[in-house]
């Protein structure tokens, strides 16, 4: 019966997630407590020792023996850094009430004794400063012998503070560096919501709370159904071309309801904590009754060689719909390895809801702009984690030949390849599963997903290839894919070998232009000029819209006759958020309901 | 009577040199910064610092935190290493009892340090290169400061205090080595016009003697403190030199290393040199330590092959352990 009741539970959740509705505060939080349900109820009957079995049982109060058990079990021999850090003091806090005083002893000494790296992304200093944040107002007013880095407890909060407070600052001011990242917004929510939760210092709290908000806040305007949409900072394989297995898509379940349902570990902490999301962020992650353009600044992680500026700006723009979600950045190297420069997701055909293209570059030049290790040696030492790097065939990253230009539901992408470079080739990512992919006399490959329609216009000859290979799923100790997967059954590789090249991308819903036939009719008399000698690319081209759009490569960008200046871009700038760069103050707005983050001031305005 | 002075004379022997031999020991700091399975969060395997009690000693002993990505060591030598500073990712570790007690004494803006050196003479005086520049401590580590006013690429990857006057440091940075008359508040660029400078070191004897590896330029050297720097061409096959060290007693012997070039020898002060390879069976080179007790004895750290080691000035070469190991940088003392 419990096993019946468990199946009608989760078909209920599974259309609950597939068909996300608006619904009231009321029946949001309690649809919420549902969901947090469903994620922990796996873990108090997991006998697998795990912090995150360890933290359900103690909330549910349950085998709490168990609990301790796993705990000093787990602490004999803690690895894993800042991947130790949140999840380990996440167990404490949800549990120091209820372990014994020798489990709490093991978890104090763990903090003396286990050195963890302060790793070298922004990631992992915001879960290291959260933790240790965290961890030193819990074992107040001890020496540095105490500690594993022999500062004080006082010493270690206070520089944790003042690190997460520039964080906060500098993503408030220019920008997030690793913005929304399908697989690293986990990292960052979660010590958000545990210091929301847990911390003392009234405001460590606050801010806590805020940034929460603001990261939410930032994926729900670029979210659909459970998908990031727009270009990311970085993006594994598999999730860029099956977008709902990415972490990101697992909040999206439990904080918006959409998406599939999922007791992904990396939501157990968020759903035993306190944090709620406020409504007007929920309402705009799943209102798509009005199509709408947003744009946002970001900036590059740090510069440390090959450049002048530090932190050089990222411009971002998405057009989002109920159907689908088109969005790009302006192209170059803004991320090392995994950057995801465009990309259209729709709602159809799951799991392969996307279509993208990029130039599958890698460098020593690349990975030592942001790296310290020797650039001669640098590429084996970021195979070593990220095995597709040099890889021809690879689905992420970005390049310095590749520039883009977006206006509304249409980009230009163009490429001027330097000859000799890594990879004299550009790619496009087409699924198995749509249910056109017409080439088109005109030039145009016409695809249909569903309600969504593609056109794609090459600008160069290209071939197609079908890809062959689907190796295992299994995941590393941080829960990575294994081998990440670069070839996926069946799926079609649109492949160019010409150095100067680009296409031309439209994407409409049947909403915006009716039939299918229809979009096909529209394309064929929408055909790009374009100029591809080296050194001299360019394309002319009049959009479905109406509108004139010129771009050459790398940086010229007008539209119906006007120079497009993106250094202009706000920090947020749409229907929903708005932020000035500089300001450290959002605004969030849905309808008549306003919510304003003033970091500033530290202080939220309803 | 002659016999009467031989026994002495035997006797004093006996007494004499095992006190000499005692003397020449010495201790060999190895810095590991990973293994070719480092993940960061991952259960990667152990890494840092390690030292062999005398360069007779065949065993590995780790010191200090795992796994924080150690990129460098500076040990004490007045001191007979009770204090070694270790550059890190986390910063800059410290121990002052030997290795018994640690402590990161910088904050959080410092991070990703590539190298630290200590003044022997004022060891409250200790400099550290970065990707983000230079910074000073002139309280051993209690307050560590920026002074990067000068230099146009602040990205460091060695930092020398000069041995005969310690207001006047070296940078090497990735556009050129810098030179400091004031301890670091300004810097200038020397005459050496190459970027990507890895790495620059200086004569045990002479100050003014100074010798720079590249990432694609190969190996120069000054002999007036940086004025004029000459390109070291004779007897080099290679241009990507992470590793060059004098050899402390001669210091007309130089071994340099780096990418995939196996050892290279200089037996003129760096105006030429020859390969020695022998028995060496990973070239990609990114430390190379001479033993200050025993000048044939020389080790070779290599980029994920662990250590070699030659006891016949790099005729020959073998396998001294850490196997697989990334090892950055190494040191031997005389203690």
């Amino acid at each position: 019966m419990k096993q019946v009741t468990f199946v009608l539970f989760l078909i209920l959740a599974v259309c609950a997630g597939a068909y996300a509705q608006i619904v009231n505060r009321e029946t949001y939080l309690k649809e919420f407590e549902k969901r947090v349900a469903f994620v922990t109820s796996v873990y108090d009957t997991l006998q697998t020792p795990g912090y995150y079995q360890i933290a359900v049982r103690y909330t549910h109060n349950k085998e709490i023996a168990v609990a301790d058990r796993m705990f000093k079990e787990l602490l004999r021999d803690p690895r894993g850094d800042m991947f130790w850090m949140i999840p380990s003091i996440g167990a404490y806090l949800v549990g120091k009430d209820k372990m014994s005083a020798e489990t709490k002893a093991v978890v104090r000494n763990a903090w003396k004794t286990y050195a963890p790296y302060r790793g070298d992304t922004e990631n992992h200093w915001c879960m290291y400063y959260s933790a240790l944040f965290l961890a030193a107002e819990q074992f107040p007013n001890l020496p540095g012998s105490e500690w594993y880095n022999g500062k004080s407890s006082d010493e270690n909060r206070q520089e944790a503070k003042e690190y997460l407070i520039h964080w906060m600052k500098i993503t408030t001011t220019i920008g997030q560096g690793e913005f929304d990242s399908p697989d690293y917004f986990p990292e960052y929510a979660m010590p958000m919501i545990l210091l929301s939760h847990f911390a003392e210092d009234p405001e460590m709290k606050t801010r806590g709370t805020m940034m929460t908000d603001f990261l939410f806040a930032d994926f729900a305007v670029e979210h659909l159904e459970g998908q990031y949409i727009g270009g990311y900072s970085r993006i594994y394989q598999p999730a860029v071309y099956k977008p709902l297995l990415s972490p990101a898509s697992a909040f999206a379940y439990l904080y918006f309801g959409t998406g599939e349902p999922t007791n992904s570990g990396w939501i157990v902490l968020p759903a035993l904590s306190t944090y709620r999301l406020p409504e007007v962020i929920y309402n705009i992650a799943v209102d798509r009754s009005k199509t709408y353009i947003h744009k946002e600044r970001k900036r590059v992680r740090n510069v440390i060689r090959f450049g002048s500026e530090k932190n050089p700006p990222v411009y971002k723009y998405s057009y989002v719909t109920k159907d689908y979600g088109i969005g790009s950045l302006q192209g170059g190297i803004l991320q090392p390895i995994q950057q995801h420069t465009w990309g259209v997701r729709y709602l159809y055909g799951r799991p392969y809801t996307t279509i993208f293209g990029l130039h599958p570059y890698w460098s020593g030049w690349e990975v030592g702009m942001f790296f310290p290790e020797e650039v001669k040696t640098l590429i084996a030492d970021v195979v070593a984690s990220k095995g597709t790097y040099n890889n021809p065939d690879k689905w992420t990253g970005g390049s310095p030949f590749e520039r883009t230009f977006q206006h509304k539901n249409t980009l230009i992408v163009l490429y001027d390849i330097k000859p000799g470079t890594t990879t004299e080739h550009i790619d496009g990512f087409f699924p198995r599963n749509l249910e056109e992919r017409i080439v088109d006399p005109s030039g145009w490959i016409i695809c249909k997903a569903g309600d969504t329609y593609v056109g794609w216009y090459p600008l160069q000859e290209h071939e197609w290839k079908e890809e062959l290979e689907t190796p295992s799923n299994s995941l590393n100790d941080i829960g990575r894919p294994q081998l990440e997967r670069v070839k996926e059954m069946g799926n079609w590789r649109l492949r160019s070998y010409k150095l100067q090249n680009g296409y031309v991308i439209e994407v409409r819903s049947k909403d915006e232009i009716g039939s299918f036939d229809r979009f096909k009719s529209e394309l064929r008399s929408h055909v790009p000029k374009a100029t591809l000698t080296p050194g001299s690319v360019s394309v002319r081209y009049g959009t479905l819209g109406g509108d004139k759009m010129n771009f050459a490569f790398p940086e010229k960008r007008t539209l119906n006759g006007k120079e497009i200046d993106l250094s202009k871009t706000r920090l947020f700038d749409g229907p929903f958020l708005n932020a000035a760069v500089g300001s450290e103050k959002l605004t969030i707005t849905y309808k008549t309901k306003k919510l304003i983050l003033d970091f500033k001031a530290v202080k939220v305005i309803e | 009577m002659k016999s009467i002075f031989s026994l002495l004379f035997a006797g004093l022997l006996i007494v004499v040199v095992p006190a000499e031999l005692f003397s020449q020991v010495s201790t060999v700091y190895a810095s590991v910064l990973s293994t070719k399975l480092f993940v960061v969060g991952a259960a990667n395997p152990e890494t840092g610092l390690y030292y062999q009690r005398s360069s007779e000693d065949t065993v590995w002993h780790h010191m200090g935190a795992k796994n924080i990505r150690e990129f460098g060591v500076a040990v004490h030598t007045p001191s007979r290493g009770q204090l070694i500073c270790l550059a890190s990712g986390n910063g800059v570790h410290m121990t002052t009892d030997g290795g018994s007690t640690w402590r990161i004494t910088t904050g959080w803006q410092i991070t990703e340090v590539l190298a630290v050196t200590i003044d022997d003479a004022n060891p409250n005086f200790m400099l550290c290169g970065t990707p983000y520049g230079v910074f000073r401590t002139l309280d051993r580590g209690t307050t560590w400061v920026e002074c990067n006013n000068g230099i146009a690429q602040k990205f460091t990857s060695s930092v020398i205090i000069d041995h005969s006057n310690s207001s006047i440091l070296y940078c090497s940075t990735e556009d050129g080595v810098y030179r400091s008359q004031n301890r670091g508040d300004t810097w200038k660029r020397t005459g050496l016009n190459v970027g990507g400078v890895r790495v620059v070191v200086q004569s045990p004897k002479d100050p003014d003697v100074l010798i720079a590896g590249t990432d694609d330029d190969g190996i120069y050297v000054t002999r007036n403190g940086g004025r004029y720097w000459e390109k070291s061409e004779a007897g080099l096959d290679h241009l990507t030199f992470f590793t060059i060290t004098f050899d402390p007693v001669n210091p007309k012997i130089l071994y340099a290393g780096g990418y995939m070039t196996g050892v290279y020898k200089s037996i003129d002060g760096g105006v030429s040199w020859t390969r020695k390879n022998v028995g060496l069976s990973n070239l990609n080179l990114h430390s190379i330590a001479v033993d200050p007790t025993n000048s044939n004895r020389v080790f070779a750290g290599t980029q994920w092959g662990g250590v070699f080691r030659s006891d016949d000035g790099g005729d020959t070469w073998r396998n001294a352990g850490l196997s697989g190991s990334q090892v950055w940088q190494i040191t031997v003392q005389p203690f």
